[in-house]
């Protein structure tokens, strides 16, 4: 990692732990306001400081859809073509309006792989129409960028539960899979993730005490392939309810996963992967 | 739920005669039809069909069916469109059949289609009613659906639009007494939404059901669809004289009026739950699952594919 490096990675939970706090005084705005605001030049000073990013250059793919039907759950996948060789070092995912813009920031270990394409998926909330980013950091330190923009569809409160009551239902069960590539040959395995948790934004009034119900989410998340780190993410509340993760990591000797799970109150899950492709 | 229906062979029989004593759409002004469209589909039982569209400028959020009861001491208004602009109407056509006070405004759940009329009848200081978790999940969507709302309605018809919660909030089974005729209110565990509220008028044996049934108009699922396929299931053996829908034709038979949406959430859940144990991702489920669906629905491209999200995202926890 270079010198701009070291620094960016707990400027990055320094942050987040900020805008939680300040997630009150966002909601207060007026949607409209927040909407007119370009807050992307301040969001890049703040992460990449005076870096240069290379936008669109084709080393990232980001999908998502153009309209979020679902806002509460909008499925966005960040693909590296197999054209791109290098390792990668970092992949941080960025909407805009939302009132914590950063959704996730991974660092990419030596078990990530290469030598085929790489992937990374999960679901977000997009509380507004906003500029959705992926911004790739590649083993030679330069910082790839794909951006769309997604409108969210009416109707859907994007930060709220479906069913508050049924949340906490089973809260840390955890369900971690691995398949094999198509291929035999392929270097690159997958693996599913799933969470059952509520990450909660803490932006809701319980209606009986007027009380802002605390936040609670998923805020780091460390995947390692026997003992070696696939990657280890820093998220926030913009990552979907029950957060679910799809992403590749390299073959190894043994292609079980151990996954360990934080969240904001402290909390600490763990589970490995079932036998592969089961 | 049906070991506990609040109908009573005697009331079956009286409104059996009653029924017989007047026809099953009683004439209704012209004035009054041409405003609202309100037609009485059994004694003192009125319905007001909302167009199947979403929201906007021309529609006035008037795209959910609405209900008054009149009984001897007074009327229960269920559900009041989606703009205060809307619900004035449906109160002056209230006013056009009856002088007397309106004492309940009943919202069968939250959605802003249902409710954001309810500021309409704050002069009648009525009692506002709901299921007991619809205040806690309408106030904490309040900034969006209005926000979203003002937007797809135009400055105009957002115009009067307040939140008004329940002040009388239920849980279980409850009665208003109308005098003569008693509404007998029943919470529902988390299908359509996490706070769908059923009404029988027990004078006529009409069960106004709110989105738990949708007909003609697709059905919207922010709820269970486990949930929602269960209690439809307990609701096809329930008996009825008649059942309103929240969307759809004013009256509706019982159980036939169920199968079209029951049809369509279990193809739902078996197309997902296929898919699921495939392999298959949320992505690839909004491109196919249901989809045969299609034709059968109006405002299908507005709702499907969040439908199959949510549904995609609750089954892959089975």
């Amino acid at each position: 990692m270079g010198k701009e490096d070291s620094s960016m990675f707990p400027s990055l939970v320094y942050r987040t732990g900020f805008a939680a706090i300040a997630c009150a005084a966002h909601i207060l705005l007026a949607p409209a306001a927040k909407a007119e605001q370009d807050v992307w030049p301040a969001l890049r000073q703040q992460t990449f400081g005076d870096r240069q990013i290379q936008a669109e250059d084709g080393a990232v793919i980001l999908e998502i859809p153009g309209t979020a039907e679902d806002a509460s759950l909008v499925p966005l996948t960040v693909r590296v073509p197999p054209a791109v060789t290098q390792k990668l070092k970092s992949l941080t995912l960025f909407i805009d309006k939302n009132p914590d813009p950063l959704v996730a920031s991974l660092s990419f270990g030596p078990a990530a792989g290469s030598g085929g394409e790489r992937s990374f998926s999960t679901r977000v909330r997009i509380d507004m129409f906003s500029h959705v980013r992926a911004v790739l950091e590649t083993e030679d330190g330069i910082l790839h960028m794909a951006t769309k923009f997604v409108a969210a569809a009416g109707g859907c409160g994007a930060m709220q539960a479906k069913d508050p009551d049924a949340e906490t239902v089973d809260l840390g069960k955890m369900i971690v899979k691995t398949f094999p590539p198509a291929l035999s040959t392929s270097p690159i395995w997958s693996s599913l993730v799933m969470i059952k948790h509520p990450n909660q934004n803490g932006m809701q009034l319980n209606i009986n005490t007027a009380d802002i119900i605390p936040a609670r989410f998923v805020k780091e998340m460390t995947v390692k392939r026997g003992g070696e780190l696939v990657f280890q993410m820093q998220s926030t509340f913009s990552i979907s309810t029950n957060p679910n993760f799809r992403f590749t990591f390299g073959r190894g000797a043994d292609n079980s996963l151990d996954v360990v799970v934080k969240d904001t109150d402290g909390a600490v899950f763990t589970a490995q992967s079932e036998p592969s492709g089961s | 739920m049906c070991e506990r229906r609040p109908i009573s062979r005697r009331n079956l029989v009286e409104a059996a005669l009653a029924l017989a004593a007047s026809p099953l759409l009683r004439y209704v002004p012209a004035a009054l039809a041409d405003q609202a469209d309100i037609s009485e589909i059994a004694p003192g039982v009125f319905v007001h069909q909302g167009r199947y569209e979403i929201q906007s400028p021309e529609n006035r959020g008037d795209m959910a069916n609405a209900c008054f009861v009149v009984g001897r001491d007074g009327v229960a208004v269920i559900d009041t469109l989606g703009s205060a602009v809307a619900g004035r109407e449906l109160r002056d056509a209230i006013r056009a059949v009856t002088n007397k006070p309106i004492r309940y405004v009943i919202n069968t759940h939250m959605h802003p289609d249902h409710v954001f009329g309810n500021a309409a009848f704050k002069e009648d200081d009525p009692v506002y009613v709901g299921h007991h978790k619809l205040a806690r999940d309408l106030a904490s969507r309040a900034d969006r659906y209005l926000a979203i709302n003002k937007q797809m309605l135009g400055d105009a018809a957002f115009q009067g639009i307040e939140i008004i919660l329940p002040t009388l909030a239920v849980d279980g089974m409850q009665t208003l007494d109308l005098g003569a005729r008693s509404l007998v209110l029943e919470t529902q565990p988390t299908a359509h939404t996490d706070n769908d509220m059923t009404i029988t008028d027990t004078a006529t044996d009409t069960l106004f059901l709110g989105d738990l049934l949708f007909s003609v108009h697709v059905p919207t699922l922010d709820g269970s669809i486990k949930g929602w396929l269960a209690l439809l299931d307990k609701l096809s053996r329930r008996e009825a004289a008649r059942v309103v829908p929240g969307h759809g034709p004013k009256a509706m038979e019982l159980p036939g009026a169920l199968e079209s949406e029951q049809r369509y959430l279990a193809t739902i859940a078996n197309d997902v739950r296929r898919l699921i144990k495939e392999g298959k991702t949320l992505e690839d489920a909004t491109k196919v699952a249901g989809f045969s669906e299609r034709d059968a629905w109006k405002l299908f491209d507005q709702y499907h594919v969040r439908n199959v999200t949510a549904a995609f995202a609750e089954l892959e926890w089975e």
